[in-house]
């Protein structure tokens, strides 16, 4: 792949709901086939950014650019991996139903799974290491063995980008052990991972590069550039929530 | 009484066949709509729906008198209208799907009453509650195959679309699917049942034929597609031996149908080996796990 399809790239993105401010002016480029954190307080626009690069949410400036693609022209080089607590787990549904959706983009209205896309199915069950759990119903796993399942759905469709909204929450010691040890093994194999992560402990020590936000861009490259003290009490303005009045000015909770 | 006086005999009338004929249709269809009913959370949407029928059936009333097809397009517009209508509000408003459409039920429920109020003729609320499922007209039967025909060809070629909007709406969403679309095209098949079972197992009842196989099935299976073939088999069972039971009980026919429903659902809620109460207490978790 050329470098220039090798790059995500934010041109003056800005996002707006109604007369809210959720990314404003961001600016930057995250290189394909590393992990990058996507940090930041409550409401600092990680999701948005998130939907912003899958192609969902209208910018109301600015430009992202896949490769040389539009969002939406780059989609099967996407894959999306939900949050934990909007999967519901009493679904009649088991471990192989799950990874199959994975093929389903690909397939037409009336046409099945054909043989290729059972052993893509095969092949991401057995990287997860849930080969074994194919027949279960997806409550009856541990933490971590759900996840892996919405992981190994986001391998079988086959993109090389993977977008990942709070996939550490939730999960126990193990589970985010578990976690880190396949995001780094996907950052080594090339595969791109965007994530955003709550935790500046995990994203220390899982992801390489790092974006912090505060709606504006706050600083972005190596994750360990990123997260001094310094740009960490800017993003997260001391630990307090900080309203900005209408006339522009932090009304509570600045440092005192 | 011998089997054949007890199983055959009775559907050597011309009415019994009608009725049995009108409610395995309505039971296929039915139980499949009532499986995604149930899993989406929507199965009081349902209920709200099904009131939300009367104005547009007490309109036609008034202009066409007792035209099936007057009574179904009727219906039709008015459930329509409900449930565009709220899943509208619920994306331009704060207000969030379920409000509105208890909002908007309740006021088009209340335009019905109104309009029955002011009719000429005493529309018969009880047929519109309940149904006769013993009346079933030629019409209304030709009505209740073009439905299950409609229902089942949708499940059958959108089988992937309504199980990713239904499952994962943000996921469907992800990989190019129009959940927006399938959603409203799933209210609008919603409607489209109940308005066919509306006259022949009135809408309270006609809600029952949806959602009791569907949640019975529920507590039985744990693949999607074993749900949706046991919900409409339990359905078509159901309905044979509800007409039999109301024929030797002289009890009313949709009644009788909905509590043979009910049984299986009770027996299903307590006895379901790994989902059932029982199972549940004797593996001494009153409290479900969290996630």
């Amino acid at each position: 792949m050329s470098p220039e399809q090798n790059i995500i790239s934010f041109d003056g993105v800005t996002v707006r709901y109604g007369r809210l401010t959720a990314l404003e002016g961001i600016s930057l480029e995250i290189p394909c086939g590393s992990s990058t954190a996507i940090l930041g307080g409550n409401g600092a626009g990680k999701s948005t950014l998130l939907r912003a690069v899958m192609g969902w949410q209208r910018l109301s400036a600015g430009e992202i650019r896949i490769g040389d693609a539009h969002p939406q022209h780059a989609r099967p080089r996407l894959a999306y991996v939900p949050q934990r607590h909007s999967v519901d787990w009493d679904f009649p549904i088991t471990v192989r139903g799950v990874v199959e959706q994975g093929r389903y983009p690909s397939l037409g209205l009336l046409r099945g799974l054909g043989p290729a896309d059972h052993a893509r199915v095969d092949a991401a069950m057995e990287e997860l290491g849930i080969s074994g759990l194919a027949g279960r119903q997806i409550r009856m796993l541990s933490g971590g063995q759900q996840q892996r399942v919405f992981l190994a759905r986001a391998v079988a469709q086959g993109g090389d980008i993977f977008l990942l909204d709070e996939p550490f929450a939730g999960l126990d010691l193990f589970g985010c052990e578990e976690l880190t040890h396949i995001l780094r093994g996907w950052a080594d194999q090339g595969r791109t991972v965007l994530a955003a992560v709550h935790d500046l402990a995990i994203a220390r020590s899982c992801f390489a590069r790092g974006v912090l936000l505060d709606t504006r861009l706050v600083a972005a490259g190596l994750v360990g550039d990123v997260l001094t003290e310094r740009n960490i009490d800017r993003a997260y303005r001391g630990g307090r929530c900080v309203h900005t009045g209408r006339a522009g000015h932090s009304v509570e909770g600045a440092p005192q | 009484m011998s089997v054949h006086d007890l199983i055959i005999a009775p559907f050597g009338y011309e009415f019994m066949r009608r009725g049995l004929l009108s409610s395995v249709l309505l039971g296929t269809s039915g139980g499949l709509v009532g499986c995604v009913l149930v899993l989406r959370r929507m199965a009081l949407m349902g209920d709200a729906l099904s009131h939300s029928l009367l104005p547009g059936v007490a309109a036609a009333w008034f202009f066409f008198g007792t035209s099936t097809t007057a009574l179904f397009f009727g219906g039709l517009a008015a459930g329509l209208l409900t449930a565009l209508g709220s899943a509208l509000l619920s994306r331009l408003t704060r207000v969030k799907e379920d409000a509105a459409f208890g909002s908007l039920f309740i006021v088009f429920f209340g335009a019905g009453v109104a309009l029955v109020s002011k009719l000429p003729t005493r529309i018969n609320l009880s047929d519109f509650l309940f149904g006769n499922v013993l009346g079933v007209s030629s019409g209304e039967l030709r009505l209740a195959g073009a439905v299950c025909a409609v229902t089942v060809a949708v499940f059958v070629v959108f089988y992937r679309s309504v199980l990713l909007e239904t499952f994962d709406p943000v996921f469907h969403r992800a990989a190019g699917g129009r959940g927006g679309l399938v959603h409203m095209g799933f209210l609008a098949l919603t409607v489209l049942n109940l308005v066919a079972a509306m006259q022949t197992m009135g809408v309270v009842l006609a809600l029952g034929l949806f959602l009791l196989p569907a949640v019975s099935a529920y507590l039985w299976c744990d693949r999607f597609l074993a749900m949706l073939l046991l919900s409409a088999a339990l359905a078509v069972a159901d309905s044979a031996l509800g007409m039999l039971v109301s024929f030797h009980a002289g009890i009313a026919s949709g009644a009788s149908i909905v509590l043979c429903l009910g049984g299986v659902f009770i027996f299903s809620a307590l006895f379901s080996p790994r989902h059932g109460a029982l199972a549940a207490l004797r593996q001494g978790a009153l409290r479900r796990p969290s996630t």
